[in-house]
């Protein structure tokens, strides 16, 4: 425990507080001299060198940075968390360089931006329960002015606020549950919290409560239905490249923090695992059949983001409820996966919208799927990469969906036990239904006869095409050699499963 | 009655008004005010817990953490209601649910 | 040699894809020659395979975790299929060249056709089930996108979504039986389970068995999942003889057989298979008789003629299944593109307003004609002699009551298969359509399926050889080609067979005379228009979805209030759960 204090050649320091102080100074680059894009992208660029290098040191442990007596510990799970924030933070930067230009709000989303990604690696990190709710909320802060980033526009003002009453309302509950552990168990800290919940003296019932509160405030940012309401709204009138983050990396660092809660009263009850795969049922469910009747391409899009968070949570589910890695490491792969395809879905969808409408002038119209009629003749590229976002997030192979849900449902399967065996098929039917909203996407840009707003389309910038291409190269990547991941997944899984006592 | 049993039954109390106010408000202000007073019901809760278990230390640093965290929420959610006011002209939250189904 | 060769066969025709793209739509004569150089390479390479044929794997890839190796097996069943997927999908590729001129979208249609060929001679090849049921998505991905290849064409779509639905529905019958041979084995290769299959508990091997059934009825388009390939045909004609014809489709046939050694011994399986494949046989059978378009009759002909393999398997015929799969592929390619030139030629695909059309392209009508006998079975043609062993197995294995059906079938075939070529050809024109005769491409493409309907039966024996050496697991009886033929000649059920095909042909001449017994099959022709209700069933359970869909989205009220309200009642919910479960 030596080791571990406050030095300046700590990784993890420099991993999560450059990019929060740096944020500032991309604010300024902005206001004065019009450079904050640049000037988030060299800090996130620089931000990459100490992932690396974390990434090497935690391999299948983890690190420690104590501040004050507050620990940060980055293990598998902080770890897949920041890659991914890290990777589609870097591409949203490229790519908003066209699509918030000239934007009046401009100077303040890049540094949002920035510091949302530290903030997200911290809460990966955190150790302390009081810890956990200062990230998130930090991280809900953040992305507030991102969500409602088009002042002018009041759907975008309504969005903002439905996303920031209902993820304060849930921070209240993570609140409440806080008081009632520490009534109970006089500490913060998540180990010492797991120690002392799980002996026979104290009481069970109250820390059950505590963790139901967990479950419902964390839940909410987690999109669990039925607090998942914000989320169609939030993720369809964010810019492009923010619904990205949210649908990417925001929800799921929400899962996180909850899981992370949880764990610490995994020896409450046995339930957790039952409730987290019952979660995941309903919101397969719930996003498949919200998601079919809509036209807006978007906010199609955000729904869908809901039956993917039912694939983890199923995951998951059966990973605590049987303590097996394997379902939890596919898990945080379908996690990445869904992070690199929905991304890609949204950045492509976006790129669309941007060349169709905002650039025009038009910031009111939303990109309904006949918008997309013919979009292949003139934007070859982002029809083909919204194809292979789509028909990924549809679990067809050889896309990266397909592998991560597999790998999620084998696991299901080695469990032997009949009802997570009914589970997986059930997840496999939500697939199929899934893809009854999917393929009407690749039937549409591919048409002959282009959509009147097709016709009017303006030019499409490189700059918004090449995190489209590296997005689409990685998710069949991934989908063809899968276990390339496998070192970053499989340390995720058992530190989840250790978190559990399993 | 202990000064344990009066906080938690200020809790419930507090808890109980903000979620009333969020379920019926119509005035976004309003909606705010309720948010704030259920805040403020976590509060009493977090240093009614350091009672508790002993730790009133621990509980009222948390709390004065989380009046610091939660009035930069406050002051988000009230920017965003000038916002609607200015744009819309109206504070109503019936007006402000063109996004749905 | 062999892995090159297989690597070949697969990654051939995905180069030529990738070529076909990057050649852009701007120069359509070098897609159109990149596309059949690549196809025609791809054939042969998977020809050459044939002589290296072994049960051993080829190539072996290790994944890690629970992803298994991939391993490639070039066994006389996996050779045998990728052969017919690649030798067909190179004459429907030169058949497209003419068919498919001056289509605006020709990179995207060649890139497809392309991508299937090598997904369906990845999936015959494979001997890993995960990479089986990756390439069997990928083929059904290629179905959906080729089907609504005319993505402006709402019909199109719907067919496309249609078939990639149903099939992915009956894929989930495959993924689970995949997933738990896994579980149970702890490896994904066919030939591992093949082995210990015996030693699994008997229901978990049922399990297994019905799985693959649904599965392989929803590829095969087998009842009760049949609907889909019906409304395939909206397809470009050359995708519906590659892909709904000659290859994707048998895809299922492929799968029962090469499980057929493992789930032989499971209660009621062959009996359920039988009665998949004669009611598919015979349901589809009668819809082609009153279907007016010339493109969905082949299409029931299609569903008739692989309820014949299924049956065949179900009675234990595994080799007269594959064989019949050999002759249909022939046959049933030839008459789909035959009727693709048709259809090009004259513009439409009812054959009401056709007729008469003989006289003016002579010789797509004789390559038809030659189609057409062998789908009705008549002796010299393939389809005679593979037909013949599927009624042999049946009488042999199966029960009686199963053989009646399929006898009765064989009279329907030719019955229908006589009511198209004299609708199409013969008679008078029923209204004033422009006709030009097949073009020269089409014509090279025509002409060897239809050297192929009239030579390939003489295949019998050196098929049997090759699987027979190959497959370790299935049993094999010793087959000659004049073996055969000594066999087929002298049984009497063939002459039975001939006679009912032969009174099937007579009902049609005679069928101003039966206006009798045309009336009393009124109400069974209307069933079959209706396809038996099928079509109400499929239409149902899209209404119940999406009306379900529609009413839940009255739960995103966009109301703050309401908002709040899921959490608390959310938070009720998990509360009382909890407090229930400790």
């Amino acid at each position: 425990m030596s080791t571990e204090q406050f030095a300046l050649d700590n990784v993890l320091l420099w991993l999560i507080g450059l990019p929060l102080v740096a944020a500032p100074l991309v604010y300024f680059a902005g206001r004065l001299f019009n450079l904050g894009r640049w000037a988030a992208l060299g800090v996130i660029g620089l931000t990459w060198i100490p992932f690396v290098i974390a990434a090497q040191q935690v391999g299948t442990g983890s690190i420690s940075l104590v501040v004050e007596g507050m620990t940060l510990r980055m293990d598998g799970i902080s770890l897949v968390l920041a890659a991914i924030a890290l990777s589609l933070g870097t591409l949203v930067v490229v790519y908003s360089n066209r699509y918030v230009a000239h934007e009046e709000n401009e100077d303040k989303y890049y540094p949002m931006l920035v510091a949302l990604i530290g903030v997200i690696t911290g809460l990966g990190c955190a150790t302390d329960l009081f810890n956990l709710w200062v990230w998130f909320e930090a991280m809900a802060i953040s992305s507030y002015l991102l969500v409602a980033f088009y002042r002018d526009q009041p759907a975008s003002l309504e969005a903002g606020l439905k996303y920031l009453v209902q993820s304060a309302v849930g921070s209240v509950l993570v609140l409440l549950g806080m008081a009632l552990v520490l009534a109970l168990t006089g500490t913060m800290n998540l180990a010492e919290i797991r120690a002392v919940a799980g002996q026979p003296a104290t009481p069970g019932l109250p820390l059950l409560a505590a963790g139901a509160l967990f479950v419902i405030g964390f839940g909410v940012k987690a999109a669990l239905v039925p607090m998942h309401t914000w989320l169609p709204d939030a993720h369809s009138q964010a810019p492009s490249g923010i619904s990205a983050m949210l649908s990417g990396v925001v929800i799921e660092a929400g899962l996180i923090a909850l899981l992370r809660a949880v764990a610490s009263l995994a020896g409450v009850t046995l339930s957790w695992g039952v409730l987290l795969m019952g979660f995941g049922a309903l919101n397969m469910l719930a996003g498949n059949l919200l998601a079919l009747r809509q036209k807006h391409v978007k906010r199609m899009l955000a729904f869908s983001s809901l039956s993917h968070m039912g694939y983890m949570l199923l995951g998951l589910g059966i990973a605590v409820y049987v303590g097996q890695s394997a379902a939890a490491a596919g898990s945080f792969f379908h996690l990445i996966n869904h992070g690199l395809m929905k991304g890609l879905a949204f950045l492509a969808a976006g790129a669309l919208l941007y060349v169709l409408f905002i650039k025009t002038g038009d910031h009111h119209s939303p990109l309904t799927i006949s918008d997309l009629g013919g979009a292949a003749r003139k934007y070859p590229i982002v029809a083909l990469t919204l194809s292979i976002a789509a028909l990924g997030l549809g679990g067809l192979p050889p896309f990266a969906g397909f592998m991560s849900k597999w790998q999620i449902f084998v696991a299901g399967f080695e469990t032997q036990n009949i009802v997570i065996d009914l589970l997986v098929i059930f997840a496999a039917l939500n697939s199929v239904l899934s893809l009854a909203y999917y393929a009407p996407i690749v039937n549409a840009v591919y048409r002959q006869e282009p959509s009147e707003a097709v016709t009017r389309g303006q030019a499409l910038s490189w700059t918004m095409s090449l995190p489209l291409i590296l997005l689409a190269v990685a998710i069949v990547i991934l989908g063809l050699w899968p276990s390339l991941l496998a070192w970053l997944t499989g340390p995720a899984g058992t530190a989840l499963v250790k978190a559990f006592g399993g | 009655m202990t000064t344990l049993q009066i906080a938690v039954i200020g809790v419930l109390g507090l808890i109980g008004i903000g979620l009333y106010g969020l379920l019926i408000a119509r005035n976004l202000i309003k909606v705010i005010v309720a948010l704030q007073v259920l805040v403020k019901g976590a509060l009493l809760a977090l240093v009614a817990a350091g009672l508790a278990s002993g730790k009133l230390n621990l509980g009222q640093s948390l709390a004065v953490m989380v009046i610091v965290v939660d009035t930069v929420v406050a002051v988000i959610g009230l920017a965003l209601a000038l916002q609607v006011k200015r744009r819309m002209g109206t504070l109503d939250i019936k007006d402000l649910s063109t996004l749905k189904k | 040699m062999i892995q090159a060769l297989i690597l070949l066969t697969m990654g051939l025709p995905w180069l030529g894809g990738l070529a076909v793209w990057l050649t852009t739509n701007k120069h359509p004569r070098a897609q159109h020659t990149l596309a059949v150089v690549f196809a025609v390479a791809t054939g042969s390479a998977a020809l050459l395979l044939l002589p290296y044929a072994s049960a051993t794997p080829a190539i072996v890839i290790p994944l890690g975790g629970l992803f298994g190796d991939l391993t490639f097996t070039p066994d006389g069943l996996s050779v045998f299929l990728a052969i017919i997927a690649t030798v067909v999908g190179s004459l429907a590729v030169i058949f497209s060249v003419n068919y498919m001129h001056g289509d605006k979208q020709l990179g995207r249609y060649y890139e497809l056709v392309l991508l299937f060929i090598g997904a369906m001679a990845g999936l015959a090849l494979t001997g890993s089930l995960l990479f089986l049921f990756v390439f069997w998505e990928v083929t059904a991905f290629c179905s959906f996108a080729l089907i609504a290849f005319n993505n402006d064409d709402p019909k199109a779509v719907a067919g496309g979504i249609k078939a990639l639905i149903i099939t992915s529905l009956g894929g989930v019958g495959l993924l689970s039986g995949a997933l738990i041979i896994y579980a149970q084995t702890g490896s994904y290769q066919i030939a591992a389970f093949l082995e210990r299959a015996e030693t699994l508990p008997k229901e978990v091997l049922a399990l297994v068995a019905f799985g693959f059934l649904i599965a392989a009825a929803a590829k095969s388009a087998q009842f009760p999942f049949q609907t889909w390939l019906p409304d395939a045909m909206e397809a470009p004609t050359p995708v519906s003889a590659l892909i709904h014809a000659a290859t994707m489709v048998n895809a299922g046939v492929y799968l029962l057989a090469r499980f057929f050694p493992a789930f032989e011994g499971v209660a009621g399986w062959t009996t359920a298979v039988m009665i998949v494949g004669l009611l598919s046989a015979l349901l589809a059978g009668l819809m082609a008789l009153v279907a007016t378009d010339l493109k969905r009759a082949l299409a029931y002909s299609t569903v008739s003629q692989l309820g014949y393999m299924v049956y065949a398997i179900g009675a234990g015929g595994v080799y007269a299944s594959q064989f019949h799969l050999l002759s249909h592929a022939v046959f049933k390619a030839l008459l789909f593109l035959a009727a693709g030139a048709v259809i090009h030629g004259v513009g439409t695909r009812d054959m009401r307003q056709m007729g008469g059309l003989g006289s003016r392209m002579p010789f797509t009508r004789t390559v038809f004609v030659i189609g057409a006998l062998a789908l009705a079975g008549i002796p010299i043609f393939n389809g005679f002699w593979s037909k013949e062993l599927i009624l042999e197995a049946g009488l042999h294995e199966g029960s009686l009551w199963a053989y009646g059906v399929a006898f009765f079938c064989a009279g329907l075939t030719a019955l229908y298969t006589l009511r198209m070529v004299y609708l199409v050809f013969f008679g008078k024109p029923r209204s004033h359509l422009h006709a030009h005769d097949a073009q020269p491409a089409m014509k090279v493409s025509l002409g060897l399926l239809a050297l192929g309907s009239v030579t390939t039966w003489l295949l019998a024996g050196p098929l049997s050889e090759l699987l027979k050496s190959t497959l370790p697991f299935h049993e094999f009886h010793e087959l000659r080609t004049g073996g055969m033929i000594q066999e087929v000649i002298t049984q009497p059920a063939t002459l039975a067979a001939l006679a009912v095909i032969v009174a099937g042909g007579l009902l049609w001449w005679q069928r101003q005379r039966l206006t009798g017994l045309t009336r009393m099959l009124q109400g069974l022709a209307r069933m079959a228009t209706n396809s038996f209700g099928f079509e109400a069933i499929n239409r149902g359970v899209i209404r119940v979805t999406q009306s379900t869909a529609e009413a839940l989205r009255v739960t995103q009220t966009g109301l703050l209030s309401w908002n709040v309200a899921g959490i608390a009642i959310g938070l009720i919910v998990v509360l009382i759960l909890l407090a229930w479960g400790k």
